[in-house]
């Protein structure tokens, strides 16, 4: 369950023993690598379609031919997205079949708990900050923010792709709805993703499990210590019981 | 020493002096020079008795001074009887009478502009001899005079598109005489203004008809047409989107991409539009939907682009626009809308014609979709940012307290404990305390 790493130290006599604990699996940094990717990519060439007005956005689209490269772009990197989502939602769902699902990062009434809590800190009315499982309110709330403006992102997109078939079925307010929401949720992701994400994960801690793929002990005794605490009883049932890794 | 501080105070004063001279040269030269004549008519050059030189400053610059001893009824006296004519070269027959009151209804013979100031090179009887191809050749030649005191329009209409039809070699390309005539010529805008004549209004579409007749069949039936015809002189004509005398030619990608600000001058207007219960919303709304926004940006971009999107008056037509409650052409009717998408868009279902706004803002009654999605984000991106951003803010400043309380607790502690003799250090040991370790609550 844990690994364990000496670290090369100065001094040979004060021998540090930093222990990692696995955090996310091959796929799932593989997936985030892909998302940054995609989102990057789309948000770039997405943007200065929002806002044409801006320099910036005439300094990218600045001829139809340009334009079009554009969106020829965005259209390839729509679909990487929408195979990461298909993927994402197959190994979801083999998971539930397969009774596997880790569930950790199903919401519960623990995380507005926490996120009451958290919020009664920051207002100095409590000295004690919650304690987190494997993922925080902060971490569920970022998932599920993007899981839900992904899904937004590409259905509206795939409306605004195919307007005439879409609307052979559909009325056709459909298609003026899914660009105010394609644009809208666009603004909601990206922002989001610079205000909350960036600050947790880059300025708050450096935060880098999810391209290591670990988190060291320290680490998550301080930021998940249920977690830590479920993991030692793991553990140390583990040992008793004299079984390994199931 | 002394000789060179001569010289130096010598050249220093030369200096200073030379720089007045200059300053008040330019100024003196810039009070000299004449400013460009912007009105709308510049007085004629021979009209306050001196004669300069013509305001249109070209290479062949002849200074022709009128002889204005000759008074209209001397030349009327012979021209203002019927039956003259003058054989030119191919036999064309130029009728040189002109009617007595014809000039004096003008606006020239009515702000007493005499015959000779036009026809400077005729002089008094007998004539010198007239060279002219044909009667067009001859008009050509004698629209030159024009620029004498219409030189701002007449430079401008040499940018124009009948201008480059002439140059190309099109004869029949107009010129100045051809809208405004010979001796006919009505006053156009209210003097001292360029604000047209209610009057001229209702005539400017009939000169443009005399060579477009088949796009004029078209204005007359259109919407602003008719309503020209009925007697409102609010309706564009001609010349409110072609421009005036540097008419630009329409049929480029340039002219297509600007042409929405061609109908936007006065469907923004909201006096105007209220006195009709239009819309000023429609250039608004039609920038931010497809169409427009793609044309926005190609039109500051790339201007002479190509672009296939549609503007005004790809749905609404051309000079044949109609009120969009028409019931033929209308595209408040359900089939006339599809019919104009399907021009652009084959497979167009009507759904796909439901897609375009008409021009409206989503409201709970119309596009009620377009509405709630609308109201949904522009609760959900401040309430949501703004909740984000207030913890983010409040959880930094928490961390940031908490850090400088430990920060100083360590430092006090390090004081204490291992440098108590010097008072001077403890900024020292925070310093060093800080590298150390990071240490939140």
């Amino acid at each position: 369950m844990t690994v364990q790493k000496d670290s090369l130290t100065s001094k040979p006599e004060t021998v540090y023993v930093e222990r990692y604990f696995p955090r996310f699996t091959l796929g799932q940094r593989w997936e985030h690598g892909i998302l940054i990717l995609s989102v990057f990519i789309l948000l770039i060439t997405g943007l200065p379609q929002k806002y044409p007005d801006t320099l910036w956005g005439q300094w990218i689209i600045s001829s139809p031919e340009r334009l079009n490269q554009i969106q020829q772009i965005h259209h390839v990197f729509a679909l990487l997205l929408f195979a990461l989502a298909v993927y994402h939602f197959g190994r979801i769902f083999v998971q539930i079949i397969r009774k596997q699902l880790p569930g950790g990062m199903l919401p519960e009434w623990q995380d507005v708990r926490d996120a009451w809590q958290m919020i009664k800190f920051l207002l100095f009315l409590t000295r004690n900050k919650p304690n987190f499982g494997k993922y925080n309110f902060e971490q569920k709330f970022t998932y599920w923010m993007i899981f839900f403006g992904v899904g937004i992102m590409i259905l509206s997109g795939l409306i605004l792709w195919f307007p005439i078939q879409v609307t052979k079925i559909f009325p056709g307010g459909v298609i003026p709805a899914a660009f105010l929401a394609h644009s809208n949720e666009a603004i909601a992701l990206a922002v989001f993703i610079v205000i909350w994400h960036f600050f947790h994960v880059h300025l708050q801690r450096l935060n880098l499990s999810i391209f290591t793929g670990r988190i060291n002990e320290d680490d998550l005794r301080k930021y998940h210590e249920n977690e830590f605490e479920r993991l030692r009883a793991l553990n140390s049932q583990d040992s008793n019981t004299g079984g390994g890794n199931p | 020493m002394k000789v060179q501080r001569l010289i130096k105070s010598i050249l220093l004063i030369s200096g200073s002096v030379l720089i007045i001279i200059a300053i008040g040269f330019l100024s003196n030269s810039t009070h000299a020079a004449p400013g460009f004549q912007d009105s709308p008519t510049s007085t004629p050059p021979e009209a306050g008795g001196t004669s300069q030189a013509t305001p249109f400053p070209t290479q062949d610059v002849t200074i022709i001074i009128p002889n204005l001893s000759l008074s209209d009824e001397y030349c009327l006296d012979c021209h203002g009887k019927p039956g003259q004519v003058y054989t030119l070269e191919n036999g064309d027959q130029l009728d040189l009478y002109v009617p007595a009151e014809l000039h004096k209804n003008s606006v020239h013979g009515s702000t007493g502009i005499a015959c000779v100031q036009c026809h400077t090179l005729v002089g008094a009887y007998p004539h010198p001899k007239w060279q002219a191809k044909d009667l067009r050749d001859s008009s050509l030649q004698l629209n030159e005079v024009c620029k004498r005191c219409h030189a701002h329009q007449y430079l401008l209409a040499l940018d124009s598109v009948h201008e480059a039809a002439l140059e190309k070699g099109n004869q029949a390309a107009a010129v100045c005489v051809d809208c405004h005539t010979s001796h006919e010529v009505r006053r156009v805008t209210k003097p001292g203004t360029t604000e047209t004549l209610p009057e001229a209004k209702r005539w400017i579409p009939e000169r443009c008809r005399l060579c477009h007749s088949e796009i004029y069949n078209k204005y007359e039936g259109s919407v602003h047409g008719s309503t020209l015809s009925e007697g409102n002189e609010d309706v564009p004509t001609c010349v409110d989107c072609h421009g005036v005398h540097n008419i630009e030619d329409p049929t480029t990608a340039s002219f297509r991409l600007k042409s929405p600000e061609i109908c936007a001058k006065c469907h923004t207007d909201p006096a105007l539009m209220e006195k009709y219960g239009l819309s000023t919303d429609v250039l608004n709304s039609y920038v931010a939907d497809f169409h427009g926004a793609t044309v926005a940006i190609f039109e500051k971009q790339s201007p002479d682009a190509e672009v296939n999107k549609a503007v005004c008056y790809d749905c609404h037509g051309i000079h044949d626009i109609g009120k969009t409650d028409d019931p033929h052409v209308g595209l408040q009717m359900q089939e006339n809308l599809q019919a104009t998408c399907k021009r652009c868009h084959p497979d167009a279902s009507a759904n796909f014609s439901q897609a375009w706004l008409s021009h409206y803002s989503p409201s709970p009654d119309r596009y009620a979709l377009v509405y709630y999605v609308k109201l949904f984000y522009s609760i959900l991106i401040p309430v949501t940012l703004g909740g984000m951003g207030l913890l983010v803010v409040m959880d930094s400043g928490r961390m940031y307290l908490n850090r400088r309380k430990h920060r100083r607790q360590l430092a006090s502690v390090t004081q204490n404990e291992e440098i108590p003799a010097t008072p001077d250090l403890p900024e020292a040991a925070e310093a060093s305390n800080t590298d150390s370790k990071e240490i939140e609550s």
